[in-house]
């Protein structure tokens, strides 16, 4: 339980420490449209990778299922924002930010692929739902505000509906699982 | 006076022909008025930024409901109850339509929070 707490806030704390400090001028990451792209790819990449771990790993059909649709949904989101940005012109570029959820994404993918199996399904619902928050408060409080290109701001708005749809079905699957 | 009777005669069997002729012009119309009101009609509920819209749709009994989806991520139309029907993932763009017999609760089975109704009005 104390692990399970634990692994909750260092979760919590990735995501937000860079993307949630917005109340400390100093600590918001500031970003180009170039880099906002690089952010939002990889933010989606994530979320595949930990269902290609999920789909692995649990015998739970209500975490399959989820983690199926993160698949499609998250790929047709890389797939928008690759068709947009080759119509600007624009390459995503690397960035302190993209690096830090790479980094923090390695450790919860060994977190994800080792932790016990019977802990496995809730570990992985846990982490969608604290991912999935953070990434829509990142959203909407760093990068629409952010970009500046109309496109990608547009995109990045009709993106936030499809995280808070996932973010609802996580909860409503936690709260199958963890009961 | 025989002649006043003939015109009068005449003039009453005008009268009357006229009367018969729009009494069966209205009925014609009354008819098709509601032969209109009969015929079944489509409805298209699209799907957009994560919500079927209408989320609540009144139809008649034998309407036809159209879904389009308008989303850059798969969504599908399935029966909330026992998952009677579905309509399989639709991809952006893709159509799929149901004959409506009965109230129907649907959701979609990939973003189960996703929810719609259908009533059946008289």
């Amino acid at each position: 339980m104390k692990t399970n707490r634990n692994y909750k806030f260092a979760i919590i704390c990735m995501v937000f420490g860079w993307f949630s400090m917005g109340a400390f001028a100093q600590d918001t990451p500031k970003l180009a449209d170039d880099e906002i792209a690089s952010v939002a790819v990889t933010a989606n990449q994530i979320d595949i990778d930990y269902a290609k771990v999920a789909v692995k790993r649990s015998k739970n059909k209500e975490v399959i299922d989820f983690a199926n649709t993160m698949t499609t949904d998250h790929t047709a989101i890389i797939d928008q924002a690759v068709k947009l940005v080759t119509k600007l012109g624009v390459t995503p570029k690397d960035n302190a930010v993209s690096q830090s959820l790479m980094k923090q994404a390695k450790e919860t993918l060994n977190t994800l692929n080792s932790v016990d199996k019977k802990d496995f399904d809730k570990t992985y619902i846990n982490n969608e739902v604290a991912y999935h928050q953070a990434v829509i408060d990142a959203v909407n409080n760093i990068l629409i505000p952010q970009a500046k290109n109309q496109e990608l701001k547009d995109l990045l708005v009709a993106v936030v509906p499809a995280l808070e749809t996932h973010l609802e079905h996580a909860k409503m699957a936690q709260s199958k699982i963890l009961k | 006076m025989k002649s006043f009777k003939f015109l009068t005669g005449k003039y009453f069997l005008k009268v009357a022909g006229l009367l018969f002729v729009l009494a069966l012009f209205s009925s014609f119309i009354k008819m098709k008025t509601e032969d209109k009101n009969l015929e079944p009609t489509t409805h298209i509920v699209t799907i957009f930024r994560m919500k079927f819209n209408p989320e609540n749709l009144q139809v008649k009994k034998g309407d036809t409901v159209i879904w389009i989806n308008k989303d850059f991520v798969p969504h599908d139309v399935t029966e909330e109850t026992s998952n009677k029907w579905t309509s399989k993932p639709l991809n952006q763009g893709d159509k799929w339509q149901k004959v409506i017999q009965k109230d129907v609760q649907y959701y979609c089975s990939l973003h189960k929070v996703m929810k719609g109704t259908i009533t059946i009005v008289d």
